[in-house]
């Protein structure tokens, strides 16, 4: 299993290059000469190409790429504009900052995910089961900073729950982040759980309605057991809609973040976005979209593991 | 000789939506102790869905009335619990389709190891995958460690088949069923397996289901047929008597289709038109073959007939037809009285 | 026959065949969703003859007023503007930012899709790992990338999103051309010697087009959530200008006085994200039905 997690990490390489070219890309789209804006209109042009010499903006764009990706590889991602501190480090701590909203709007949408979609598999035509399936169209609906923004009026109205930041300030430790990680989770939750459930749903009704299952009931298993054994059937198509849900939460905790002022990744770029502080919007994609990928390849490995059929 | 199992009017009907459609309707069937019952039929005559029914394993999908008693116990009134404990053990199945029988994900000795202590024939894993090997064997498996150490699709189709029936006999079951049981099996082992099903009703006194639409299988194996057509039992009785002096235009039909020696594969005549498909409608009040028979008048769209006995333990459901039909195959076997 | 006539005999034959379709009945999710895009298609055709007050000219003395108020149903925001007037207004750039980048990605997409589809597989390999590093990226963060990047403007939130949403549609449309390729009737067409082009467009682009379309109708939804999105975010429409997204942030300032304020335009993108919700499902519900006849 070692190895083949290490042939897809190969595998993943030009990926990661590709993402990486995307991002200079987009950096590059930008309208306007860099080195004007940097050094005002009052600039002269010996400046200016001192300038545009010095930041190797008169290469050739392949170039150009190559530096810049040697020097991220480095952890160098240039100075960020509007707060002149360097990049790097700046979008690695907000990032893990995001790291631990996205683990627990994860766990809270996979446990709400396949609970409800065991409900709707289980019993479709019931009460039950209508309200679990329209409930999962409305959250998959609902956007994100919709979600955000009602439980935001939620604990301003009732004042039970605190109304942003991560830490209450003086205070320090796991107790109050966990306190303030509360609302932003079930936000982000949300819209994920929905995703989950209706795949689960239909996943575990396929794995049920297989002849496997039946023989199992003719060996006369007991329902619990014919039921565990469906579960663990459906482990392959949950895995796939973890990796997608991830992607989406990678995006969509940037709204909650800016809602309930969590100093995540999303926050910093949506600042940076507003103050046009280019350097960190791209080193926070970039950043964002390789985490992405290395998920897939653990989500895939463990796929793999789980279910003999795909490493034939 | 009293019946192992005795079914009366057995009728399942599935929902489908808004509507009810009637898979199986008033079926009488009998199995004697150590005798094997074939039920024949085409695809969507309902034969699979009777063979289920008796296992009640269709749960809440689906409408069981009628009886089926179990050496005189009734089985559809039983507690699920209850119902449950018998599966398996005193009441077991081989499924259909063998690569569907097993679970993908589970290496076969899991699963075999799994049954084994749920029915308490084994203590402990190393006395289990002894004994689970031992039933391998007896299906004609070699190398039964290998397989067990497998997964189901590192298998072929026959093996899984071989593997579904040691399973199926482990408990060495009152009743066994059997689902189409030798179409994935080539010939030698479908001997083997015929072999194997015969030597314990020899030795158990089990009764078997065998349920296949293929008339040689059929003859093969079972001392009684039942004849199936659209949910309904249409022609039944002792095995020789029924294929060599049929009564039943279906029957017949079935017997022209197959090959036989002496005529040349080209003059082969198969049955007219299609069975009805699942889920087709039905009239209750005139025979469902009317369609494709070529003996039916006037009076076969009017009124359905009923099963009546025409002597020596033989029983047909056909107004029109008062003697045995002849056909090529009765020409070539010799008629048993 | 020379190939010329078997091409033109093949493009003069009726497109490809599709067994006869049972008579089906609408599901009421598909009458509920097609109802509610209807109501939105026509408030933003009928806006200026709907909305009772301007959308761009504010009462500063009639700032922030709460939802109910008499004169202004939903409110007044920061500015004094009506918001039932925006809101109605704003239904507009709502669609136009929802539809058309589909619309884009789905010709781009479908493209790309077929000719990886139908190409030999090194064409394929190349075409679908490319579209896997747009893949690689979270949706939000890749469009927020070239939003940032080209500016705020809508023709930017359309590009923006038309850039993302093309990995996705096209690998749909591979996917779909893959399961048709192996049927019968594209056999039949190439062994009489048609072009790969007249085959994709005649043979192979109508069994593809329901599933893409149903794709299409629920990928709508979620571009309206994400061109709001970038609005809310400063990228997309600029103000004065209506648009739900941004009159979401733009009242997300006074949740402390004026809490049911913001709710309204998040209720505008909630309904218009179910209703095209709503419609993609029931029409993937009938054509499921129908995909198992449509290769007989």
């Amino acid at each position: 299993m070692l190895v083949s997690t290490l042939k897809r990490l190969a595998q993943s390489v030009p990926i990661m290059i590709g993402v990486a070219i995307v991002v200079f890309v987009t950096m590059k789209l930008i309208p306007g000469d860099p080195v004007a804006a940097l050094l005002g209109p009052n600039s002269t042009p010996a400046s200016r190409h001192a300038l545009t010499e010095r930041l190797g903006l008169d290469q050739p764009l392949p170039v150009q790429f190559g530096s810049w990706a040697i020097s991220a590889l480095h952890g160098d991602l240039g100075t960020s504009i509007s707060l002149q501190r360097a990049v790097g480090p700046l979008v690695v701590g907000a990032f893990l900052n995001t790291l631990i909203l996205l683990v627990a709007a994860l766990l809270i949408a996979l446990v709400g995910g396949i609970v409800l979609g065991t409900l709707s598999a289980l019993r479709p035509s019931s009460v039950l089961g209508r309200f679990v399936r329209g409930f999962t169209l409305f959250t998959i609906s609902i956007p994100q900073y919709t979600v955000a923004l009602l439980l935001l009026l939620f604990a301003v109205e009732t004042g039970l729950l605190p109304t942003g930041g991560m830490v209450t300030t003086g205070q320090s430790g796991p107790g109050t982040v966990l306190v303030h990680l509360v609302l932003p989770a079930i936000a982000a939750s949300i819209t994920p759980m929905g995703g989950i459930a209706r795949l689960f749903s239909t996943a575990l009704s396929d794995v049920l309605h297989q002849d496997f299952i039946t023989s199992y009931r003719a060996r006369g298993l007991a329902g619990a057991a014919v039921l565990r054994h469906a579960v663990h059937g459906t482990i392959p198509a949950l895995l796939n809609i973890t990796g997608l849900q991830v992607s989406y939460l990678l995006g969509g905790t940037l709204f909650i973040e800016v809602i309930f002022a969590w100093p995540g990744l999303g926050q910093l770029v949506f600042q940076a976005v507003s103050s046009r502080d280019y350097p960190v919007v791209q080193a926070g994609v970039l950043l964002s979209a390789l985490v992405l990928v290395l998920v897939n390849v653990v989500v895939d490995s463990v796929h793999a593991a789980i279910d003999p059929r795909v490493r034939a | 000789m009293t019946a192992r199992l005795e079914v009366r009017d057995l009728n399942v009907s599935f929902r489908r939506g808004e509507r009810v459609i009637s898979a199986v309707r008033g079926v009488d069937l009998e199995a004697g102790a150590g005798r094997t019952l074939v039920l024949l039929g085409e695809s969507g005559s309902g034969k699979s869905v009777t063979a289920n029914a008796i296992l009640r394993l269709y749960g809440r999908s689906a409408r069981i009335d009628g009886s089926v008693r179990l050496d005189g116990e009734e089985l559809l009134s039983l507690p699920e619990k209850r119902m449950r404990a018998l599966r398996g053990r005193t009441v077991s199945m081989v499924p259909q389709d063998p690569s569907a029988a097993l679970d993908p994900l589970r290496r076969v000795g899991d699963q075999i190891v799994e049954v084994l202590g749920l029915w308490g024939v084994a203590r402990g894993n190393g006395a289990a995958r002894r004994i689970a090997a031992g039933l391998l064997e007896r299906v004609g498996i070699a190398e039964p460690e290998r397989v067990l150490r497998s997964l189901p699709f590192e298998l072929s189709g026959g093996m899984r088949q071989r593997i579904a029936i040691a399973i199926a006999v482990a408990c060495e079951p009152r009743l066994l069923i059997a689902d189409e049981p030798t179409t994935a099996l080539d010939v030698t082992v479908q001997a083997k397996v015929l072999d194997l099903f015969a030597e314990l009703q020899r030795a158990n006194n089990m009764s078997m289901i065998v349920v296949t639409h293929d008339v040689g299988v059929a003859r093969m194996i079972g001392h009684d047929i039942a004849v199936m057509y659209a949910g309904r039992i249409v022609e039944s009785g002792p095995m020789e008597q029924v294929l060599s002096a049929p009564r039943h235009p279906y029957t017949a039909g079935l017997l022209e289709a197959l090959p036989t020696p002496g005529i040349p594969r080209g003059e082969l005549r198969a049955i007219p038109g299609r069975p009805p498909g699942p889920g087709e409608a039905i009239p209750d009040d005139a025979c469902a073959f009317v369609t494709r028979c070529a003996f039916a008048v006037a009076s076969c769209s009017a009124h359905r007939p009923r099963l009546e006995p025409v002597g020596a333990g033989q029983s047909a459901a056909c107004d029109v037809i008062d003697a045995p039909i002849a056909t090529a195959f009765s020409a070539d076997t010799a008629v048993v009285a | 026959m020379s190939a010329d006539t078997v091409t033109r005999t093949i493009a003069a034959a009726p497109a490809a065949p599709r067994a006869a379709r049972p008579r089906m009945r609408w599901g009421s999710e598909t009458i509920a969703g097609a109802i509610i895009v209807g109501g939105l298609i026509a408030v933003a055709l009928l806006a200026p003859v709907l909305a009772p007050a301007s959308p761009t000219a504010g009462d500063i003395g009639r700032r922030l007023f709460d939802v109910g108020t008499n004169g202004n149903i939903l409110g007044t925001d920061g500015q004094g503007r009506d918001i039932l007037t925006r809101l109605i207004w704003g239904a507009r750039p709502a669609l136009i930012g929802g539809i058309t980048p589909v619309l884009i990605a789905g010709v781009i997409g479908t493209a790309l899709g077929m000719i990886a589809g139908l190409a030999p597989r090194i064409g394929r390999s190349a075409i679908m790992r490319t579209l896997d590093v747009l893949y690689a990226f979270p949706a939000i963060l890749l469009a927020v990338a070239i939003g940032a990047a080209l500016g705020p403007g809508v023709v930017n939130s359309i590009v923006s999103l038309a850039v993302v949403l093309i990995a996705p549609i096209a690998r749909v449309a591979e996917a779909e051309v893959l399961r048709v390729r192996s049927a019968d009737f594209i056999d039949v067409a190439r062994a009489s010697g048609a072009s790969r082009a007249l085959i994709a467009i005649r043979q192979v682009l109508p069994n593809i087009a329901p599933t893409l379309i149903v794709y299409g109708t629920s990928l709508i939804g979620l571009a309206i959530v994400y061109s709001a999105g970038l609005s809310f975010l400063g990228l997309g429409v600029t103000p004065p200008e209506p648009d739900w997204g941004q009159m979401l942030n733009d009242l997300r300032q006074f949740i402390y006085d004026r809490p049911l304020l913001s709710l309204v335009p998040a209720a505008a993108i909630l309904l218009a994200s179910i209703g095209f919700n709503l419609l993609g499902d029931g029409l993937k519900r009938r054509l499921e039905v129908r995909d198992g006849e449509a290769l007989l």
